[in-house]
């Protein structure tokens, strides 16, 4: 009786309580609205390298005359991979310079895609996914999340002051059969298992690569087989002319 | 009141006013045909007379200095006159005199309608900024 | 980047609509073998192929709501306002982006489509904020309007009562547009403008899905002359006029249809006015001159109708200063002045803002002295027939008329700055015609690319003489168009120019293929300009030069042409006008007049074409109608003008011109061959072979132009945000 009146309380109390903070919900840790700083203004030195430039004109080589702007996309990630995995708004210049683009139209490509970094990262970029399927299959998204945590010290969002590790959190990553997984740089480590997080990360402070692919949590498997061996496809596939009728 | 008494007015009345010039112009400058007792007068001239014979509300009356001519009015009238002329309080202020505080200021009367009157000012910006010519000379 | 195919596609839509609008009105149903027949709510409707499904029932005179859609814009189809339900179809359809098919059966008005709308503005405003009562676009908001049409009177988002709603940060874009970006709903119609119509791709959206911003992602202003067009084009309250920010509301303003001065293209225009004062300025529709556009000079410049103004008559006194004083000393004195001296040494010189009425009572007023000195501030060369025949001066092909031409050749012009909606119309057909542009002057950015071709006379010469490329392709061309600019006909020199700009058009004419098409064209700066020289007006004041006047009449002329020295004696120089500039400083007496929202008055734009722009409000002060002045002074003088009434002024213009009697319309005009022939005096065509080059050159010198513009505040900001922008790295310009 006691118990159910304080709880009616508690959750009367509470409710007002979150009525009274009434800022708006932040649907991303991004500003979408540049600001210059020290680090990424319009005078931030930006040149795609020789061999660079040379794949630029292959890029642009790609696509029409007169269309060169659906090169942007390429062009841009090209300069991020350049660019310590960063894109500065120098970068996003130069490129609208190459294609004659309005610098707005570049802006908004850059904007619209979130792989787009534009601020600087740390030399390993982690992004852990933690949609459902990944939080629910294998130990779960939670726990790796906090391995990576407890590991480089850092929260979501924020890069470690050597430079070397900057943690984010992102939507699903397509692996969803290796769950739980981590994306880092362009290497997926998929079905973790703290102790792999933890050695991964270690490894990579050390300087060495860790193998890509999946880890221990399902056995070190090849790719996304089942733990029980193959359940179909399993006999060796047939010649031609199978199941053909004899008469053709 | 019999009659005679009537006449015994008037003539008290044209006698207060020295006769019957005076009072005639005494009616044609203040429309006043009364007598009564001089009960005092101010520093601007006016004075202030009571009779009891005539009923409350006519019995005390002013009479303004010849020097004001027909423009008269009751802004000339000074406050402490004002309160026993209109019955705030029964004693004159010749018989009673209010006590006189630093921060009272001299009587003025009304001047609307002269040309020292009142002009209240604008506080806000003309719709328009007129042109002002640049001085050639300086 | 705007000349593709989904573009060209769209004006092809556009021209379908206006030859259905035509085929609805016969209104029968006799259909032409290649329209398609549409059921508009059972109506049926005969569109031609490629209509889209909202213009369909625009024919069937059904309007369907929209935000994101605008006749003169792409086709964006972000809004989903505009859903309707088509008969066979499992989903209602987005009606601006369709185009119609055969046979179908469109319902604008049932169960589905009015759930779809609710829906939609459900959706629209779970972000918008409820600050209708002090948002600027209160009382003409299209989305205040269509919720209380199509919306439903509740939400079921009630989630935002808790979490808020989402917040975006405003935008800097200058000091002409107030940019309140939370209530913006994404229609993108103001992108769309600036990379279509304006030229300048600054806007653009950054971020996406709740996220997502309209703006400029990095801080810069939007550096455009037509930029105030946004401010129309904004469903909702998120761009809105900084100059006019919360000081009216629509329904408190009378609105007067009026006609701009700022340029010589005479956009039509609406003044608001409420109290005796102008409270903004918005565009009219005329389809012929400004189609909906205005530039910012004309929409924002009217502040500088309220500042530095003349509101009584000053003579200057002895000692040389200007006493303010009344109508009858100062018409006195003038008359002392003029009594005094010959006749035939008056002089009358016309300002850039003057109209027709002040024009002719001027001219008949001085002609009745004696004299026959009237000019214009503005020159323009005399060489051959001068400008005895229209078609010498004025913009033969019409500003509609560009939209046909293949071919321009711009000479000492720069029209992005000198007539911004000339600019709006070529880089129109730039777009949309596949037109060729070629430009002799200065390397300007005009908002689309031209061939620049120097700046030396020895091309025009080339040209002239067909050895160069252009010649060439001005002979080829279907109708080439080539516009000259006023500006660069104010030196001395400029008579050879003239010349040779003629020759090249009478080269370019005799090789095209349409006898009618009309090459030469003159793009003025001043409004009083066509006018004055229709009514006979001298271009340039180097008549007066040369005749060393005794008194001269300056009628709002102000740009300072006329210098002391060029007066003979000192008995004086009167002028009549509405502000206090460098005609009002150099006059001995100044009567004051009334600007251009402040009488009703004719006005001549580039084209030729006579416009009457009404008051609006009445003159400050003691000023008066220009041409009340004139003719009051002409009887004080004793020359009696014969007029007393508005009409009657009318009458008499009618008299000297009949365009002048036809407002609205541009008079075809003629005789060009002929006036090309008449040779009055051969040795006037010389000149040194000096560059040819327009004196606008920058955004920043547009502001600031005439005696109104130089007066506003607003302008002087502008010309101060835009010194400061220079200084921003985002303003400079792109490479391209």
């Amino acid at each position: 009786m006691l118990s159910s009146v304080c709880r009616a309380v508690v959750s009367k109390t509470s409710h007002q309580l979150r009525s009274i903070c009434r800022s708006a919900a932040v649907a991303s840790d991004k500003s979408f609205v540049h600001r210059d700083s020290p680090d990424n203004n319009p005078d931030t030195p930006f040149q795609f390298t020789p061999e660079n430039l040379k794949r630029c004109e292959t890029i642009i080589a790609n696509y029409p005359k007169g269309h060169e702007a659906a090169a942007c996309l390429p062009l841009l990630d090209l300069a991020q991979r350049q660019n310590d995995n960063w894109l500065p708004i120098s970068a996003m210049h130069k490129v609208a310079e190459m294609l004659k683009m309005p610098r707005m139209r570049v802006y908004e490509v850059a904007t619209f895609y979130t792989m787009f970094n534009r601020e600087p990262v740390g030399k390993y970029f982690i992004q852990i996914c933690t949609t459902t399927p990944c939080m629910l299959g294998g130990v779960g998204s939670d726990v790796i999340l906090d391995a990576i945590r407890e590991n480089i010290g850092i929260d979501v969002g924020h890069t470690t002051d050597d430079k070397m590790f900057t943690l984010a959190e992102v939507e699903c990553l397509g692996a969803c059969v290796n769950a739980p997984m981590v994306q880092i740089n362009d290497d997926y480590y998929e079905d973790l298992t703290v102790e792999d997080m933890h050695k991964i990360l270690n490894d990579l402070k050390k300087g060495v690569k860790p193998k890509a692919g999946p880890q221990s949590g399902q056995n070190h498997r090849f790719a996304s087989e089942p733990k029980t061996g193959l359940t179909a496809l399993s006999e060796p596939p047939t010649g031609p002319g199978f199941g053909v009728r004899a008469d053709l | 009141m019999s009659l005679l008494q009537k006449f015994a007015n008037i003539g008290k009345v044209i006698k207060q006013n020295n006769g019957i010039v005076g009072t005639y112009l005494k009616l044609f400058r203040i429309d006043a045909f009364k007598w009564g007792d001089l009960v005092g007068e101010d520093k601007y001239g006016n004075k202030y007379y009571q009779n009891n014979y005539y009923f409350y509300g006519r019995n005390r009356w002013v009479e303004f200095p010849l020097s004001v001519g027909h423009d008269y009015d009751a802004s000339q009238i000074p406050a402490e006159w004002h309160r026993w002329l209109q019955y705030i309080c029964d004693e004159p202020p010749s018989q009673l005199p209010l006590p006189k505080r630093k921060w009272m200021a001299d009587h003025v009367e009304n001047l609307s309608g002269t040309d020292r009157c009142y002009v209240p000012y604008s506080t806000t910006r003309p719709k328009i900024e007129a042109w002002v010519p640049p001085k050639r000379n300086s | 980047m705007l000349r593709l195919w989904p573009v060209r596609q769209l004006s092809r839509i556009q021209n379908a609509l206006g030859l259905t609008q035509t085929a609805f009105k016969s209104s029968q149903p006799a259909p032409a073998p290649d329209l398609v027949e549409v059921f508009i709510d059972d109506k049926q409707v005969f569109v031609e192929p490629g209509t889209t499904v909202l213009q369909a029932c625009a024919t069937a005179g059904v309007e369907i709501p929209r935000f994101c859609y605008h006749d003169r814009l792409s086709i964006a189809g972000n809004c989903r306002m505009c859903l309707v339900e088509v008969e066979k179809s499992a989903k209602p359809i987005a009606s601006c982006a369709m185009p119609v098919m055969k046979g179908m059966k469109v319902k604008t008005d049932s169960p589905l489509t009015r759930k779809a709308r609710e829906g939609v503005m459900e959706f629209l405003l779970v972000n918008h904020p409820l600050d209708c009562p002090i948002c600027d676009q209160g009382g003409e908001c299209d989305l205040q309007d269509q919720s209380m049409a199509f919306g439903s009177d509740r939400s079921r988002f009630t989630d935002n009562a808790f979490t808020g709603k989402r917040a975006v940060e405003d935008k800097n874009i200058g000091p002409l547009i107030k940019t309140i970006m939370t209530r913006c709903i994404h229609c993108t119609r103001c992108i769309r403008f600036a990379s279509e119509v304006a030229g300048v791709d600054d806007l653009g959206t950054s971020g996406r899905g709740t996220e997502m911003q309209v703006g400029t992602y990095v801080e810069k202003m939007f550096k455009s002359e037509l930029s105030g067009n946004v401010i129309d084009l904004c469903p909702v309250g998120a761009l809105t006029s900084k100059p006019y920010a919360f000081t009216t509301r629509p329904w408190e303003t009378r609105r007067i249809e009026s006609i701009d001065v700022m340029d010589a293209v005479g956009s039509n225009i609406v003044v608001s006015m409420r109290t005796n004062e102008v409270m903004r300025i918005l565009p009219r529709l005329n389809e012929d001159i400004n189609e909906e556009w205005i530039s910012d000079k004309t929409r924002f410049a009217y502040d500088g109708l309220k500042r530095q103004r003349l509101t009584t008559p000053f003579v200057r006194n002895s000692k040389g200063d200007l006493i303010p004083t009344d109508w009858e000393t100062a018409f006195f004195d003038i008359a002392d002045r003029v009594k005094n001296i010959v006749p035939s040494s008056i002089a009358g010189i016309a300002g850039c803002h003057t109209d027709l009425e002040t024009l002719v009572c001027l001219k008949d007023m001085v002609n009745r002295l004696g004299s026959e000195l009237l000019c214009t501030e503005e020159s323009f060369p005399m060489i051959n027939s001068g400008t005895d025949f229209r078609s010498n001066y004025v913009m033969n092909t019409t500003i509609a008329g560009i939209e046909e031409s293949d071919l321009v050749f711009l000479v000492g012009t720069n029209p992005r700055l000198e007539g911004s909606l000339v600019n709006a119309r070529i880089r129109k057909s730039w777009v949309h015609n596949e037109m060729c542009v070629f430009a002799l002057g200065a390397p300007v950015d005009l908002s689309y690319d031209y061939q620049y071709l120097g700046d030396s006379f020895s091309v025009l010469k080339d040209i002239a003489d067909g050895t160069h490329v252009l010649a060439k392709a001005l002979a080829e061309a279907e109708k080439p168009m080539i516009i000259l600019g006023s500006d660069a006909l104010q030196k001395s020199d400029s008579n050879l120019i003239l010349d040779t700009v003629r020759s090249i058009a009478k080269n370019a004419k005799k090789a095209s293929k349409h006898p009618d098409w009309k090459v030469f064209n003159v793009l003025h700066r001043n409004a009083s300009q066509v006018g004055a020289l229709d009514m006979g007006y001298q271009p340039g004041v180097d008549i007066l030069k040369c005749n060393k006047p005794n008194l001269v009449f300056l009628v709002g002329a102000d740009a300072g042409k006329l210098t002391e020295d060029d007066i003979l004696g000192n008995s004086g120089v009167i002028y009549i006008g509405s502000h206090g500039d460098a005609g009002a400083q150099m006059a001995d007496v100044v009567l004051p007049g009334a600007a251009y929202t402040e009488k009703d008055a004719m006005y001549v734009n580039t084209e030729g074409r006579a416009q009457i722009g009404r008051q609006a409000v009445s003159p400050p002060g003691m000023a008066r109608h220009d041409w009340k002045i004139i003719r009051a002074l002409s009887e004080i003088l004793g020359v009696t003008l014969p007029y007393d009434k508005l009409s009657d002024v009318r009458s008499r213009l009618a008299e000297i011109s009949p365009t002048f009697d036809r407002p609205g319309r541009a008079e075809e005009t003629g005789f060009e061959d002929i006036s090309d022939n008449v040779v009055i005096d051969k040795m006037a065509v010389k000149g040194t072979e000096a560059p040819v080059a327009p004196v606008l050159l920058k955004l920043r010198d547009f502001y600031m132009t005439d005696p109104i513009s130089r007066a506003s505040p607003t302008m002087a900001k502008c010309v101060q945000a835009y010194d400061e922008s220079e200084k921003n790295p985002y303003s400079r310009p792109e490479a391209s």
